[in-house]
């Protein structure tokens, strides 16, 4: 399905980019005196070893936590910084839709900030004059047009922003976030205009930790994980990739947090997701019966332990919490184990969750501890949004 | 297209002088539109709006006229008031710029480390919006200068090799420091004190001949004083030495453009490391 284009449009080559970072800023006479090499700075690569080729017309997503590299990696795509080795090329004008209405001035009005900015992302007054209409029609705030911005909500600053960017009708479309804004008719109304974009043969390159966006828009992605470049290929298999380097860094630093170590009466020993077909996963899909299972060990005897599992969104809202304490429970000797499966049919939307499996016990049930989170990623049915997919049906007469 | 149109290949940190060049030039409706939005902000909300921008340097010479003529009495060829004026007028250009150019690149991060465009706009912008209050104010100099009685000849049309030399000396100047305030963020105020002495050290209060000595001889080589002199020699009537001063601040321009080349050169791309 992805022809490999002959000239890509955009092109990295063995790109790496490294920050000096000097421990006191550099001041101005201690740096004229600093001549001598390694003093009270770093060298850090930031990113290193990416090669990516994206044509035209394609659209390529890239995934990583903060600090793995990728807004060092947007920003050469953006021309901003030059790699410090490699070749980063970019064949056509980049526009970025980077937290758009960037360089909009709250004091001048809609229609002065239209023409600056259009200016800024390289329009010509007369390319400005021409699809000034079409700009404030996308952006559906005609009547504040000549208000000055400061007076907007965010959601008509994001519009406006929205509408000069996708104006100014680059041959490469870079986008950071942008689609977590606005409200949601909006957020579609973007959507399909990215997909006109894409149609019409703009090059899009995604960055992005809302995999929500990057899946609905990139049949490809190239995931990057502390300044390395991890995996480029289908989207589902980097999303699950994504998710498994997150998983071991969180298994990696686990001995750093409370509850990994901490000798307590008891400690949990293991808690993992399983798929509907049980094998073990990190990517499923919503509606699918999927299996958590907590397990523990008593190093004390315990009079009535009860286990607890808490399932939290993207933005950290809980969205299911439930435990064993109505079901009652057995004491249980020292150095016995449990395990406790929870089965879950995770009717939820699209996007990145995570769960925590835990125990309860004493005279009160008032101690606790918890497990890692594990991250995993629900593919949700299209364009069904909020937090649980009830499955509701609709009768239309 | 205005810019950009065919995209870019970065390899390695330094810029190719000429295609930086190109770049600026292709990005000069992106200065002009800037440096208008710059200048017509700084004033929307007052109710004199634009006024200020003449009023100020107009009130700034009517003190010192007052002070230098009735209190602490300096003798100057012509009306004193005109000749302060006339080197108020270039000196408030100046120092204001190069104070204002000098964070410029700092100041503009929120659009720096998002769009490229050569970060020599941001001290250029500068200059340009401070150009919209100036041009106005040259004819107040000529009202100063046809009310308190000059002797007006062809000399005025030494106006425009002045404003050319303002300009050109202001922009190399801001061009250079404002990179090296992204790097040394003390330059800011390493410009403050400079500005407060090179204020002295240029014969705006003072006429050129009344420095005498070693005095003379840094006064003359002030990049500042060819200019002062210069506007100067187009209104009130300059001192006999400004030729050599004017010199002096060509060669100076020269000697700014060609760092500021160097340093735009080498760190227009990579700033944004370091904002």
């Amino acid at each position: 399905m992805i022809t490999e284009p002959t000239t890509p449009v955009v092109q990295l080559r063995d790109v790496g980019k490294r920050y000096v970072k000097y421990e006191d800023s550099p001041m101005l006479v201690s740096g004229a005196l600093r001549f001598r090499a390694g003093h009270r700075r770093t060298k850090l690569w930031a990113i290193r070893g990416v090669n990516l080729a994206v044509g035209r017309g394609e659209t390529v997503g890239v995934v990583g936590r903060n600090g793995s590299g990728k807004s060092t990696l947007l920003r050469m795509l953006a021309g901003v910084t030059a790699p410090t080795e490699g070749i980063v090329t970019v064949r056509g004008r980049v526009a970025p839709l980077i937290s758009v209405g960037v360089g909009f001035h709250a004091e001048l009005t809609g229609r002065e900030n239209v023409y600056v900015n259009g200016t800024v992302l390289g329009m010509s007054r007369q390319q400005i004059d021409d699809r000034f209409d079409e700009i404030v029609a996308f952006s559906e705030i005609a009547d504040f047009i000549d208000t000055p911005v400061k007076f907007y909500s965010s959601g008509m600053f994001v519009r406006l922003g929205f509408a000069v960017a996708v104006a100014a009708d680059p041959e490469v479309l870079l986008v950071d976030e942008v689609l977590a804004v606005g409200d949601l008719a909006f957020q579609i109304k973007c959507f399909n205009r990215m997909q006109e974009m894409q149609a019409a043969g703009t090059t899009i390159v995604v960055v992005s930790h809302n995999l929500n966006a990057i899946r609905n828009l990139c049949p490809r992605v190239l995931v990057v994980h502390d300044g390395e470049p991890r995996f480029e290929g289908p989207t589902d298999d980097a999303i699950s990739v994504y998710h498994e380097l997150l998983e071991q860094r969180r298994s990696t630093t686990a001995g750093g947090e409370p509850g990994g170590h901490v000798p307590g009466p008891v400690e949990i020993t293991g808690f993992d997701l399983f798929g509907a077909d049980g094998q073990p996963t990190a990517h499923v899909a919503s509606g699918d019966k999927v299996t958590f299972r907590i397990r523990a060990r008593f190093r004390e005897a315990v009079a009535s332990p009860y286990f607890s599992f808490v399932l939290a969104n993207e933005a950290g809202v809980p969205v299911y919490v439930d435990s064993t304490f109505l079901l009652g429970s057995r004491g249980v000797g020292a150095g016995e184990e449990r395990t406790c499966h929870v089965q879950v049919p995770l009717a939820v939307t699209t996007g990145s969750y995570s769960a925590r499996g835990g125990v309860r016990y004493g005279p009160e049930q008032e101690e606790q501890i918890g497990s890692q989170s594990v991250l995993f990623y629900v593919a949700g049915r299209e364009l069904v949004k909020g937090i649980a997919d009830l499955g509701a049906t609709f009768e239309v007469s | 297209m205005t810019r950009a149109a065919a995209g870019f290949e970065l390899r390695g940190e330094t810029r190719p002088l000429g295609a930086l060049i190109a770049d600026v030039w292709a990005s000069r409706q992106l200065v002009a539109i800037l440096a208008r939005k710059e200048f017509f902000v700084r004033y929307r909300r007052a109710s004199f709006g634009l006024l200020w921008a003449v009023g100020l340097p107009v009130i700034q010479a009517g003190v010192l006229a007052v002070v230098f003529t009735h209190v602490i009495r300096i003798h100057a060829t012509t009306n004193y008031a005109t000749f302060v004026f006339a080197g108020i007028l270039p000196w408030t250009f100046f120092s204001s710029t190069i104070s204002s150019a000098t964070t410029s690149i700092v100041d503009g991060q929120d659009l720096a480390t998002k769009i490229y465009f050569p970060r020599a706009i941001f001290p250029l912008v500068v200059v340009g919006s401070n150009l919209y209050g100036f041009v106005p104010s040259i004819a107040v100099l000529y009202l100063f200068a046809l009310g308190f009685g000059s002797h007006l000849g062809v000399n005025v049309l030494l106006i425009v090799p002045a404003v050319v030399v303002m300009i050109a000396l202001s922009t190399s100047f801001s061009l250079m420091v404002a990179p090296l305030h992204v790097y040394f963020r003390d330059v800011r105020y390493v410009m403050t004190a400079a500005i407060m002495v090179w204020f002295y050290a240029t014969p705006v209060i003072y006429p050129l001949a009344r420095a005498h000595g070693w005095l003379h001889r840094i006064v003359e080589i002030n990049p500042a004083t060819g200019m002062v002199e210069l506007f100067r020699a187009a209104s009130a009537g300059a001192d006999h030495g400004w030729p050599v001063a004017l010199a002096w601040t060509i060669g100076w321009t020269l000697a700014f453009s060609v760092g500021a080349a160097l340093l735009h050169r080498r760190f227009d791309r990579v700033f944004v490391d370091l904002l």
